[in-house]
């Protein structure tokens, strides 16, 4: 929720001051992620050389760093001062940026505000915010008031008024306070703003609109100040904490005097936790909303042209309604309807993504710096801690015993990204040789060394931050100790200083040379497959592709197409012209050459052109609609078991044939009725073991599969990924399949696949501190032992899922470290060890645990384990089972954190006050509605498995843009318009809006379209021609050309081309869109109101 | 009996009998000891045998052709079948006949006749008559050095021109997997791969090439012709034409490569002949069935994959000797005939052949895969390299049009007829048996028996088979005796000529009973004693296949004193009173000659040889046979004409040229003189002219010999004392020995071997017949 909780006061000024020093914080989320840049550059994805260190590509975006005073800022302002408090102790010191902060700092404790980020208005609010400001929404829509900070988040509009409260921020949050029939007002306003998440963005409209609010939101302010205290406490952090009380004013009258007391309680522990550092970002997120919405107010002066964004606008009027009614609609659970409606839905918190990237120091004054949310932008300083992007953890403090971590409901879990594409600011890994004895690792746990263990005696011993044994220091590693108790060459040495580095592995590491780069090409040439254009897109992007394989003598390829049988071919450069041999034996395959069939691409580059050209003709008469996958894998697998490699397969049409023959199960499925509807699920599970068996063979010889799905059928992509996901692969799905638009993703998909930086051979595992174990890892692996993961393919997009438990108690104040050890093989054939380090405070305060919750990371982590329950249990329960993940923690907040007594509010932990509307979005998703295709559903959960944190937000919670106004933004630093709320009630007929989830791309045509903008961004000009299939084209007029400068960014952000559809009102593609549209009301779920006052009443039953 | 005496003692029916005069019942037949067989060379060209253009009347009751001993009753329009007696009508075409009109098959000249047979003759166009082009398809092995793999395929490409332009031909070459290529395919150069190490049923290998039911489905609704003519276009992918794929092929030739599997090293090359060979025979199961096919398998090694496999990969470990097999310790060999006996099963119900030319210095599994060679009646060829004139000269040959002309035909049926009494036992040669049971099967089996039909999936004008006959042992032979003194015996060939013409060839005989119980004369005088000892090998050979414990060399013996105790005149006990009738005096010799052959003495052979040797004694004519039993050897000297010497080591002398023809080799051996006159060039001065000519005289006859020959024999010119004179020495009788060789003459030479000598074995001989 909007909290934007920075306390406060300082919003106006901070803002301000902030803006400039912030810059860096926030981090337009995205705008670039150089990855991104790099990769996408027009159409073309990546660059390819990334080399998996590679630090620095090119990122086209500079933006980052400097954005300083973007209007964006203005917003933060507030957010800043949270941050500043708890900030402080985080990063926030090593920035400059901080001074701004300064300020506020002086309102916060000692935080200095450390400025990092505060004051940037992260995107997400959220993340930073681990703070715990709850936020709670007022009645339903939450009116989510700050806490004291929060206040200022809350509605940015109310901040506005707020500041003068700052000081009472610290009780806290107000924002409820409902009762205060005036509050309420306010509250509303605040609400308003809270809604939209934003209490920020309401903020803004509201502070333009009217005087009213301000008043109003002062008001609720005070109450939120006390509040604040616990805010302050984490507010300090980062503020954010709105509350928003779902229950109308009503409740949130009541509230408000519980939530000064709750706040009480908290302060103290907030207070414990003056440093949250990670609350700074929190706030910032927020806070940008708020900048937005708010900015304008706040900073009068400041420029914010967009103040009034989706949210902010329709506030005004609402918020009374909502005010007055709602209390009513909290107080009846039995009409939470009615309530609902009172709720103004612009004021629910909802993301807002911020501009401008922010810096980002992983440790600071000894001791851990929360991150800043997965999806903002930013860029990293690795000084002791790893980068967030390499591993994250659920919980930013670790509780010191289970039973705290039971009682907090929360999921305490790393999300493990080894691989990641550093932003191109940051500085690369870097690479320690040690020589032949390889690296300095602790005798007992074999873990490696690293910033966290500690030498003793001299020098002359160190003592393992993993297992706690103590370890002579290797001789040629001894060096004595500073009067600080550190090595004096600490900061010479990379893994002694650095969370990330990267070990030169020495031959006990190897069973084997290091594999060389071997790509193999598997095309499915049926007749289908042919005549749909499948094989040619194929056969055109692999032609396209080649060139940008890595250079060398190290790099082989091979190719085979397939349709009833398997045909491979022989490339050695000695034959006129390539021969085919055909497998036919496809119950029982093999590989008809051992060596000609994977060749040199220096010796073959001719023979594969030329024959990546006939391909398609020569398949063209083809009348054979067999397709044998399983057996042709299986072949291509045989051909490539002596060095492993990729094999990248491109399939068209249900594997009928040959081993791990599928049947078409939907369709029998459909036929009998009444078994499918109590087994649904089962079709999402692999139609035998037989796959199974043969990807997990194929992972033991190193051989990664990932499979293009170029179809316009049901394939059974629940029996086929399978494969990909036990190697390591991943599944792309075209569906369905068109020759005109699918060819150029497909290119683009295939290159970032072979370009992006990853490595083979892979084998990882994750240690923790003593106290702590790992209890499962969940992704795209084979797992052969318990404790590691075995990675035929690792790249840069993949991501596991690591599940921790206690095994003993830790101490308070004590930190608990976790190492992630990745030996893999370069694509140039060196063997490397990627040792990634994080060490985090333990607690036994339960308010750390929520002020410190990373709100991405917990939702990816739900989200993760929704997949993998999906297939085996019935849809309704994995629903079920979402909700009450959230309800619990929502619950266990209410319960043990705030103090409020009345049932009138529904508060919300600040740093996690995205959570109900993320579940809600997760409800409704592809995955996990039951209207969707089998297919759909079973590319989703396992598309879900490999997602990275920042990918899988949008997953769930697409980005909207408007963009039949392109072109009338200013000329400021984002290129991106305003992302608008997935509600129905901001898309007007007369626009056309960019609804993006980092894959696909939906645009919608309202119904009144003006022509002349039809025909400026697409050609044609009227809404009754627009075609079904669409590619992207750029017309000579700003329109488009803002319209292609908007979608490039995005590519270039989510490392994807999109898939784009086009979607008009009363059509089916209409009703894709619509559906889209997470907080409407429709079969799938509830609106997001209803679903607010749906958690409401289920935590009030379970509390009484 | 001299071969060069009678130079066709076959006649016009290409029949030689041991004995022409038949006791007339079973002990009396077992009592002479030597089997009633008969040779007949089925097909065998002769100038004076008439070709009919109709089909044979054939008798309602036995289905005997109508032939000259028929009983013909020209009032009543009836003939009596001599076999059964049932009385027949002739057919209204035969209205015309009478005792001066008579059709072709009744003139008493014409034991044999030939019926060219059209199955759908159409009476408008008879030239329009589809023609059953020939197939062939070649089975390339690829696992050999490049040198071998250069000349097997220049001899290929020289076949491929000689091939009809009609004939089809289709290309797999195999090495560690079999590849069968898509000569159809245009686009691109394209191979089915089998994997080696697999047993694949037809079904499995049509399916796998898209020739399979599973592939004509969609056609299923169509009528029965267009169904065949769709299986067909799905054949023609991989069987074309030879004037359309000579070009494909020659380039595909020219790129294919030695197998390019990795060998380990001490390891033999991976081969998976009986794949390939499984493979294409599925292949040619999709061809219509009738048509006249053959697999010529090239084949450079040992199968060592796979089904077939004769040896392991393991070079320590050697191919399997005659050691090995009598001691049961070669591990692969039953198997691997198993699976080639279930490879002739499949060939032979589709009416195709497999020839096989091996050439490698190891042996290859001739005598695993003789099974399916033999009842395909496949030719095969064992020679040393692909390079080696017996190799070259064969393949050749084998595609010569013309006079030199194997005349391969196809698709031979043969049916057997015999008057009551008489028994098949079975055929010994290149035939299958069809189990088709009758009246005239005996129930003691002797090679291919059990039947009255037997098919011969491939045969040629010398293709020649011995039937062995017995007598029936029911004594009812005195009545119907009286009735019957001759015993007539049929044989009808049906066939496919190579212009892909169906003929039927019958041939009549008859002989006399005689009641030898009474008098041995006649029996005596009907005795053929060359056949008899053909016959003998033969069946020494088959006993030695099929039986586990069989001591040859002893049963050899007993027999050959059983038969001069009963046919030689002499006293009891008195061995210097023993003589011989002339018409059993060579046989002692032929037999001593047979105990020291490659047939009995198998172990200094390899196994692939002795199968080889067999193969080639099975299927040859008697003449042929009894020179690989006993050689000839031809003296060629400055004071006369070439002319037959012993085979006996006297018969080197130094001044003498001897050309021995022992069938499978021809060797010129030089006396030590005239190697000396030749080292010096006397030939070449104009003054010793003479020397010349007797220098090439051998050479010339050498020449004609090896012409006629399939396959080609191995020449081998060489010098007294020289090493390669072994090839001679071990076909003489070592009647001068270091043991006796007191008295050498200069020139002469001396054996260093503890065998017997002719002389010995005859007082042996002689001694032990008279023993009362």
């Amino acid at each position: 929720m909007a909290a934007p909780v920075p306390p406060g006061a300082p919003r106006p000024g901070a803002n301000a001051r902030q803006q400039s020093p912030h810059p860096n914080f926030n981090p337009n989320f995205q705008t670039n992620p150089n990855s991104l840049a790099d990769n996408m550059q027009n159409m073309n994805l990546n660059r390819p050389h990334s080399m998996p260190n590679s630090g620095p590509r090119p990122s086209p975006f500079g933006q980052p760093p400097p954005f300083p005073q973007s209007s964006v800022t203005a917003g933060f302002p507030v957010a800043s001062p949270p941050m500043s408090r708890p900030g402080p102790p985080p990063g926030m010191v090593g920035r400059p940026a901080v001074i701004p902060a300064g300020p506020l700092q002086s309102t916060l404790p000692a935080n200095v505000p450390p400025g990092r980020p505060v004051g940037l208005p992260v995107s997400h609010p959220p993340p930073f915010g681990s703070r715990p400001p709850p936020a709670s929404l007022s009645s339903s829509t939450g009116g989510a008031v700050l806490p004291s900070s929060a206040f200022p988040s809350s509605g940015v509009s109310s901040a506005a008024a707020a500041p003068p409260p700052p000081g009472t921020r610290p009780s806290s949050f107000v924002s409820s306070s409902p009762l205060i029939g005036g509050p309420a007002g306010p509250m509303s306003s605040a609400r308003a703003g809270p809604s939209s998440n934003g209490p920020p963005a309401v903020g803004a409209g509201a502070l333009p609109g009217a005087p009213q609010f301000p008043p109003p939101a002062i008001v609720s302010q005070p109450p939120v100040g006390p509040p604040p205290s616990m805010m302050s406490a984490r507010a300090p952090a980062q503020a954010p904490t709105m509350r928003s009380v779902l229950g109308s004013s009503a409740a949130s009258s009541p509230q408000t005097p519980p939530l000064p007391s709750a706040s009480s309680p908290f302060p103290a522990m907030t207070q414990a936790r003056p440093p949250p550092p990670g609350s700074p970002y929190g706030p910032q997120t927020w806070s940008m909303q708020p900048q937005q919405g708010t900015q304008p107010s706040h900073i009068p002066g400041s420029t914010h042209a967009q103040p009034p964004r989706m949210f902010g606008m329709p506030q005004q009027a609402l918020p009374n309604q909502a005010m007055t009614n709602i209390p009513p609609a909290l107080g009846q659970p039995g009409a939470p309807m009615s309530g609902s409606s009172k709720i103004d839905p612009n004021q629910i918190p909802r993301p807002i993504p911020n501009a401008t990237p922010i810096v980002y120091e992983t440790r600071h004054g000894n001791s851990a710096n929360p991150p800043p949310p997965a999806t903002s932008d930013y860029i990293v300083r690795d000084t002791g801690n790893c980068s967030p992007r390499y591993m994250r953890c659920t919980i930013n403090q670790i509780p010191c015993t289970g039973d705290l971590l039971t009682t907090s409901a929360m999921q305490l879990a790393l999300l493990v990204q080894p691989m990641s594409l550093p932003h191109p600011s940051e500085d690369p890994i870097q690479v320690v040789d040690f020589g032949e004895s390889g690296p300095v690792r602790c005798s007992r746990c074999k873990g490696y060394i690293n910033p966290f263990m500690k030498f003793i005696d001299q020098g002359r011993k160190f003592i393992c931050n993993l297992c706690g044994f103590t370890d002579d220091t290797p001789r040629d590693y001894h060096c004595n100790l500073g009067p600080d108790g550190r090595r004096r060459d600490a900061d010479e040495r990379p893994e002694l200083c650095r969370g990330t580095v990267e070990f030169v592995a020495s031959k006990e590491y190897m069973v084997r040379d290091p594999m060389p780069a071997v790509y193999f090409f598997l095309i499915d040439v049926s007749m289908n497959a042919v005549q749909t254009g499948a094989t040619a897109a194929a056969c055109s992007a692999i032609n396209q592709v080649i060139s940008d394989l890595p250079e060398g003598t190290r790099t082989q390829v091979g190719i085979a197409t397939f349709d009833s049988t398997i045909h491979f071919y022989n490339l050695k450069r000695a034959l006129q012209q390539p021969l085919m041999l055909i497998v036919p034996d496809i119950q029982d395959v093999y590989t008809p050459l051992e060596t000609d069939v994977i060749v040199q691409l220096s010796e073959c580059r001719q023979h594969l052109e030329l024959l990546l050209e006939n391909i398609p003709t020569m398949f063209q008469t083809s009348t054979t609609a067999e397709s044998c996958f399983g057996a042709a894998i299986k072949a291509a697998f045989l051909a490539m078991k002596s060095t492993g490699g990729k094999l990248l397969v491109f399939q068209s049409v249900l594997p009928s044939v040959g081993i791990g023959a599928l049947s078409s199960r939907e369709a029998e499925g459909r036929t009998n009725i009444s078994a499918s509807e109590k087994e649904a699920h089962k079709l999402l599970q692999p139609a035998d073991k037989i796959l199974k068996t043969m990807a997990i063979e194929f992972a033991e010889y190193q051989v990664c599969v990932d499979v293009f799905v170029t179809t316009q059928t049901y394939v059974d992509i629940a029996s086929i990924s399978v494969i990909p996901r036990t190697t390591g692969g991943q599944v792309y799905y075209y569906y369905p399949f068109s020759a005109v638009s699918d060819p150029a993703k497909l290119y683009n998909d295939l290159r970032w696949n072979i370009t992006r930086p990853q490595g083979f051979e892979a084998v990882m595992r994750v240690r923790c501190s003593q106290g702590i174990q790992v209890q499962d890892y969940s992704g795209n692996f084979c797992k052969r032992i318990p404790t590691d993961v075995d990675l035929a393919g690792i790249d840069c997009d993949k991501c596991i899922l690591v599940t921790l438990k206690h095994d003993d108690k830790l101490q308070d104040g004590s930190e608990c470290g976790f190492q992630c050890a990745l030996l893999y093989t370069t694509v140039y054939g060196q063997r490397r060890i990627r040792v990634t380090n994080l060490s985090l405070p333990c607690t036994n305060m339960l308010s750390n645990l929520f002020r410190s919750a990373d709100l991405d990371t917990q939702f990816t982590c739900f989200l993760k384990q929704a997949a993998i329950e999906i297939p085996t249990c019935p849809l309704l329960q994995v629903r079920d089972h979402v909700t009450n993940l959230c309800i619990n923690i929502l619950l266990s907040y209410r319960k043990f954190c705030a103090t409020v007594s009345s049932t009138g509010q529904l508060i919300l932990p600040e740093a996690l006050k995205l959570l109900p509307l993320y579940t809600l979005a997760l409800i409704k998703s592809r995955g996990l509605r039951n209207d969707g295709r089998i297919d759909d559903r079973s590319f989703w959960f396992n598309y879900v498995s490999s997602l990275s944190t920042p990918l899988a937000i949008p997953l769930v919670y697409p980005r909207m843009f408007a963009i039949h106004n392109v072109d009338t933004k200013d000329g400021d630093e984002s290129v991106l318009p305003p992302t608008i709320p997935l509600s129905s009630e901001h898309v007007c007929d007369d626009g056309i809006y960019l609804l993006e989830n980092g894959e696909d791309a939906l645009i919608y045509f309202g119904s009144s379209v003006d022509s002349s903008i039809l025909q400026q961004l697409f050609g044609f000009t009227s809404v009754d021609d627009v075609p079904t299939q669409f590619v992207m084209q750029q017309f000579s007029n700003p329109l488009s050309k803002n319209f292609n400068d908007v979608v490039n960014v995005i590519r270039q952000q989510r490392c994807s081309y999109l898939r784009f559809a086009l979607c008009k009102k009363g059509d089916p593609s209409g009703m894709a869109f619509v559906s889209c549209m997470v907080e409407d009301k429709n079969a799938n779920g509830p609106s997001y109101v209803e679903f607010l006052v749906h958690i409401h009443r289920q935590i009030q039953m379970k509390m009484s | 009996m001299s071969e060069m005496a009678n130079t066709d003692p076959e006649g016009i029916d290409a029949v030689r009998m041991t004995w022409n005069v038949w006791p007339r019942t079973k002990v009396e037949a077992s009592a002479c000891v030597i089997p009633l067989a008969v040779s007949i060379a089925p097909i065998r060209s002769h100038p004076d045998i008439p070709t009919l253009p109709y089909a044979p009347l054939r008798c309602k009751s036995c289905f005997s052709a109508l032939n000259a001993f028929a009983r013909v009753d020209f009032t009543a329009k009836i003939w009596i079948c001599p076999f059964c007696y049932q009385r027949n009508h002739f057919p209204p075409h035969y209205a015309m006949i009478s005792e001066t009109n008579l059709p072709c098959e009744l003139y008493p000249q014409y034991t044999t006749v030939q019926y060219s047979l059209q199955a759908n003759p159409d009476p408008n166009n008879p030239s329009n008559v589809p023609q059953l082009p020939p197939v062939f398809v070649f089975v390339l092995d690829t696992c050999m050095i490049e040198e071998e793999l250069g000349f097997v395929k220049s001899a290929m490409k020289q076949a491929l021109g000689l091939l009809p332009e009609h004939a089809l031909v289709g290309f797999v070459s195999f090495g560690t997997q079999a590849h069968v290529h898509e000569l159809g395919f245009s686009d691109i150069s394209k191979v089915y791969v089998f994997r080696g190490n697999k047993e694949i049923s037809k079904e499995q290998v049509l399916e796998q090439l898209g020739l399979g039911s599973a592939g004509r489905r969609p056609t299923a609704g169509y009528p029965k012709g267009l169904q065949n003519g769709h299986s067909n276009t799905g054949v023609n992918r991989f069987l074309l034409p030879a004037s359309d794929c000579e070009y494909t092929l020659n380039s595909l030739l020219d790129e294919l490569q030695t197998d390019q599997w990795p060998v380990q090293p001490g390891n033999r090359a991976s081969r998976c002949t009986g794949v390939a060979l499984s493979v294409a025979t599925g292949l040619l199961g999709a061809c219509m069935p009738g048509t006249g096919a053959r697999i010529i398998a090239l084949v450079g090694g040992p199968c060592t994959e796979g089904p077939g496999t004769i040896v392991s990969k393991d070079l320590s470990e050697p191919v399997r000797s005659h050691k090995d097999l009598d001691k049961d310790a070669a591990p692969y060999f039953k198997k691997a005939v198993r699976f080639y006996d279930s490879l002739a099963k499949q060939l032979v119900s589709q009416g195709h052949v497999l020839d096989l030319f091996a050439s490698a210095l190891d042996q290859v599994g001739v005598a695993e895969m003789k099974v399916a060679v033999e009842r395909t009646g496949g030719l095969v060829v064992l020679a040393e390299s692909f390079g080696h004139s017996v190799f070259k000269g064969s393949f050749r040959r084998m595609f010569k049009d013309g006079e030199q002309s194997l005349g391969l035909c196809f698709n031979g049926l043969l049916e057997i007829n015999c008057s009551k009494d008489i028994k098949i036992q079975g055929v010994i040669g290149p035939c299958t048996s069809l189990e088709k049971k009758g009246p005239n099967v005996s129930d003691t089996v002797i090679g291919e028996g059990s039947t009255s039909a037997w098919k011969m999936c491939g045969l040629d004008k010398s293709t020649c088979l011995t039937v062995l006959f017995d007598i029936s042992s029911t004594e009812r032979s005195n009545a119907p005796g009286t009735a019957n003194s001759q015993l007539y015996l049929q044989f009808l060939t049906s066939y496919q000529d190579p212009e892909g013409k169906r003929m039927l060839r019958v041939t009549t005989l008859t002989r006399q009973w005689v009641d030898s119980a009474v008098s041995t004369e006649e029996l005596v005088h009907g005795f053929d004693q060359e056949a008899a000892a053909v016959v003998m090998a033969r069946v020494t050979s088959l006993k030695m296949e099929m039986e586990d414990v069989f001591d040859a060399t002893r049963w050899l013996d007993r027999n050959l004193i059983r038969v001069c105790s009963k046919f030689g005149e002499y006293r009891k006990d008195d061995a210097s009173s023993f003589t011989l009738n002339p018409c059993f005096s060579l046989f002692p010799q032929f037999m001593f000659n047979l105990r020291r052959s490659q047939f009995v003495q198998v172990f200094n052979n390899s196994p692939d040889e002795t199968a080889y040797f067999r193969m080639l004694l099975n299927r040859e004519n008697i003449t042929n046979a009894a020179v690989m039993i006993q050689p000839s050897l031809i003296s060629y000297s400055f004071n006369s004409l070439p002319q037959p010497a012993l085979l006996d080591v006297a018969s080197i002398s130094a001044d003498r040229i001897l050309l021995l023809d022992a069938y499978f080799s021809i060797v010129i051996f030089h006396g030590m003189t005239i190697a000396q006159w030749r080292n010096m060039g006397y030939q070449s001065q104009p003054e010793h002219q003479a020397f010349s000519h007797l220098l090439q005289a051998p050479h010339i006859d050498a020449q004609m010999i090896i012409q006629e020959r399939f396959p080609v024999p191995r020449l081998v010119v060489c010098d007294q004392h020289g090493s390669q004179a072994r090839f001679l020495l071990a076909k003489l009788n070592p009647s001068a020995t270091y043991n006796n060789s007191i008295d050498m003459t200069a020139g002469s030479d001396i054996i260093f071997t503890d065998d017997v000598s002719l002389q010995i074995f005859f007082e042996h001989l002689q001694k032990l017949a008279v023993q009362s």
